[in-house]
């Protein structure tokens, strides 16, 4: 009897989890499959000839995608290259949405860091590397806890809406860089650009580290020049773990689940909700500078060049990445690989089948779009009954519903805060159940 | 020495022509924003359906042969944009700030995808001038010294903006539809039971900042700059979102705001000779809305309902 009961808990624990497994790719992977068909379409109408050549390009432009990406070995580790900033700045988006704040200065903040991390390699030229490569890193860390920090101080005392003082925030950053990079940090006879880092500051690629450790022992990398990624994606796992233990093993990111979701309730359990907001921006701005100095420090050119971070589109891909993988670091993982894979094999795309490599922003807009919009809870609720999948109501859009809450100081805030709590409510209780 | 180059670029009527210029490139995006806001659905795409409707309105007016059908497919293309906007924000009750983040990353996409399309990656579609908006000239007016060459000599577009900055002064405050949309905007629920169709309004006052977004897309590409280049609005439409908040939700207040981020612009490449720098002048226009939102000049408070997608039967 005893085991008969064990195998029945063990079932129906078995089935919980596989509903709780389908109910979390359900959604991302069906606005990714919409996206890739909007993308198809996309394809179809703009190249040339009859049906059949027209199908004949969407798939080959998403086989050289997939091969330009994960094709082989030294593609995969380009796209590493682009993968570990989307995971820091998506920790950093996430951090914030799991506070109801929607943090779209990712991009500000890692520029501050990029800059920060140069500047402390400029003035201090010659110091050794085992110093000035931490100092850099605590330094960018530093630089978009700062940028992150005013977000976080405004939005608690002031209630100037988040949204509003990244956007100020991150031009802010572009132009006072562009500033220092043509004018106080200018490399002599060159335009808009800094020097290199010195060579002592520099993180050195995976392959040549593997070679002069572990290859030591085990076989050697045959040629180690053309795997691109450097040791920086070490550190961008290790904030994954990071982040997890953050959010859901301790104190400080109990709390934060629950100004998030409920901040009246937060209020009533005497939870800071000031000293946390800006703590959470703070700490959210902290990871997106250390992407800005780790790729610095990690890729060619090692220099700032002007205007690149006004083009540069990683912060706000991280908003597709975090709310695509749910604000978790499994999540984050996996959207991270999608969105810097997707980049990463656009320019092979373009090469091999001739479609434009900006078909991907395209694509990541639709993912966008579409976890946004809740398309697939929306069609189930408009299906007959016997026809549903799943009778779950939607998650993220509590989650990220409350990111326009205002915050509790102002008058308008209060009510909704309280219209919040009906919903909020819901989101709370089902994520007890599962 | 310095006096003389500040005086100097002061007193031309350069300036003050560059200025009035950038001001109302800014003012019709940053209207579109006040109208979209005002009925509570927060937009900061109006960056992306600018940069639609300056791709749009080249090819338009390159196919058509035609000023006109140019600026009208420019119009048609930010509106459309906005449509997408106003049915996942207001239909499927979508965050409407990813949805705008969304907006402008498919803006810059597609746009960047059609010109690889057609151009195979090199160079750039050109209007001839004939094909740009025209810069008009009234007649004896534009010959009073610097009064003539500032008001007198602008493009065609500066006359519109104008004029719908009064327009749309009058709608939100002296007509019913305007207390409509402001009640849409405040309280949706009150104004449901008042009788007003909430989503209709608000679809109308999004599809409206498309409108107006695609219309200053078009006098970038096809007034200003006579040429479509990739990400040509380069940040404007959020400078236009910050005229916004600058301005108070108000369309005389945004076109103040307007006028200071203008001449901001204009001096930014003027002031060089005193050695301060463009790039930090640039930052002018984000300071300022950044001290604005702190409250030393007078807190900014956004419509009650703004963001909030608007749900039947809730208190």
């Amino acid at each position: 009897m005893a085991t008969l009961s064990g195998q029945r808990l063990s079932a129906s624990q078995f089935t919980r989890w596989l509903r709780k497994l389908g109910a979390s790719l359900g959604r991302p992977l069906f606005a990714i499959l919409l996206a890739v068909i909007a993308g198809s379409i996309v394809i179809m109408i703009t190249s040339p000839g009859s049906l059949g050549d027209r199908f004949a390009a969407v798939i080959t432009a998403y086989q050289s995608l997939y091969i330009g990406s994960l094709g082989d070995l030294q593609s995969f580790s380009s796209t590493l290259v682009r993968v570990g900033p989307l995971i820091l700045t998506g920790i950093s988006v996430a951090l914030a949405f799991r506070a109801g704040l929607f943090n779209i200065g990712a991009e500000g903040q890692l520029a501050v860091g990029a800059m920060t991390a140069g500047i402390i390699a400029f003035k201090l030229p010659t110091w050794p590397g085992w110093v000035l490569i931490p100092l850099m890193i605590i330094g960018s860390m530093f630089a978009g806890a700062v940028w992150g920090g005013i977000v976080g101080l405004l939005k608690a005392w002031r209630g100037a809406h988040e949204v509003v003082t990244t956007i100020m925030l991150n031009w802010i950053a572009f132009f006072v860089i562009d500033y220092l990079v043509a004018g106080p940090f200018k490399a002599p006879e060159q335009a808009n650009q800094t020097p290199s880092l010195p060579p002592q500051s520099t993180l050195p690629r995976v392959s040549f580290f593997y070679n002069q450790t572990l290859g030591n022992f085990l076989p050697k990398i045959a040629s180690p020049d053309s795997y691109l990624v450097d040791v920086s994606i070490f550190f961008s796992l290790l904030a994954l773990v990071v982040y997890w233990f953050l959010v859901s093993r301790t104190t400080f990111g109990y709390e934060v689940r629950v100004i998030g979701q409920n901040p009246k309730a937060a209020r009533y359990a005497g939870i800071s909700i000031k000293r946390n907001i800006f703590a959470v921006m703070a700490i959210s701005g902290a990871f997106s500078g250390l992407a800005g100095g780790l790729h610095l420090m990690g890729q060619f050119p090692y220099q700032i060049i002007g205007t690149t971070f006004s083009l540069d589109t990683t912060g706000f891909d991280a908003i597709g990445v975090a709310l695509l993988g749910r604000m978790t670091s499994i999540g984050i993982l996996l959207g991270s690989l999608l969105f810097g894979g997707l980049r990463q094999g656009s320019g092979f795309m373009q090469l091999n089948a001739n479609v434009p490599g900006d078909l991907v922003f395209i694509i990541q807009a639709l993912v966008l779009f579409s976890i946004a919009a809740e398309f697939l809870p929306t069609i189930q609720r408009s299906l007959p009954d016997w026809l549903r999948f799943s009778r779950r109501p939607a998650l993220v859009p509590a989650i990220v519903g409350s990111t326009t809450a205002q915050p509790p100081a102002t008058g308008s805030g209060e009510d909704n805060a309280e219209k919040k709590t009906t919903n909020e409510g819901v989101a709370h209780r089902e994520e007890a159940q599962s | 020495m310095i006096w003389q180059i500040l005086l100097r670029v002061f007193t031309s009527s350069d300036l003050w022509n560059a200025t009035l210029q950038f001001a109302a490139l800014l003012i019709l995006p940053a209207l579109g924003g006040v109208i979209s806001e005002r009925s509570g659905v927060v937009n900061i795409a109006m960056e992306g359906m600018m940069l639609t409707g300056a791709y749009a309105g080249v090819m338009a007016g390159l196919a058509t042969h035609s000023v006109l059908g140019g600026v009208i497919g420019a119009i048609i293309a930010g509106g459309l944009m906005a449509l997408v906007h106003a049915i996942v924000s207001i239909n499927f009750k979508a965050d409407q700030i990813v949805s705008g983040i969304a907006i402008n990353i498919a803006a810059l996409g597609l746009t960047n995808y059609l010109l690889f399309i057609q151009t195979g990656g090199q160079g750039v579609p050109h209007l001839s001038n004939a094909l740009r908006l025209p810069t008009l000239s009234w007649g004896p007016l534009a010959n009073i010294p610097f009064i003539g060459p500032v008001f007198f000599q602008q493009n065609v577009i500066f006359y519109v903006a104008i004029l719908i900055l009064l327009g749309m002064q009058f709608l939100l405050f002296r007509t019913n539809i305007g207390l409509r949309i402001r009640a849409v905007g405040e309280h949706p629920q009150a104004a449901d039971t008042a009788g007003v169709n909430v989503r209709l309004v608000r679809y109308l006052c999004v599809i409206s900042s498309g409108l107006l977004s695609g219309l200053a897309g078009a006098f970038l590409s096809m007034g200003i700059a006579g040429i479509f280049n990739s990400n040509m609005t380069a940040g404007t439409g959020f400078i236009a979102l910050a005229a916004m908040i600058f301005g108070k939700y108000t369309p005389w207040g945004t076109a103040g705001a307007c006028l200071v981020f203008g001449l901001g612009e204009a001096l930014s490449s003027r002031l060089q000779d005193t050695g301060a720098s463009p790039n930090l002048l640039s930052t002018l226009p984000y300071l300022l809305t950044l001290i604005a939102l702190v409250g030393l000049v007078g807190r900014t408070v956004a419509p009650a309902a703004d963001g909030i997608p608007y749900e039947p039967g809730t208190e």
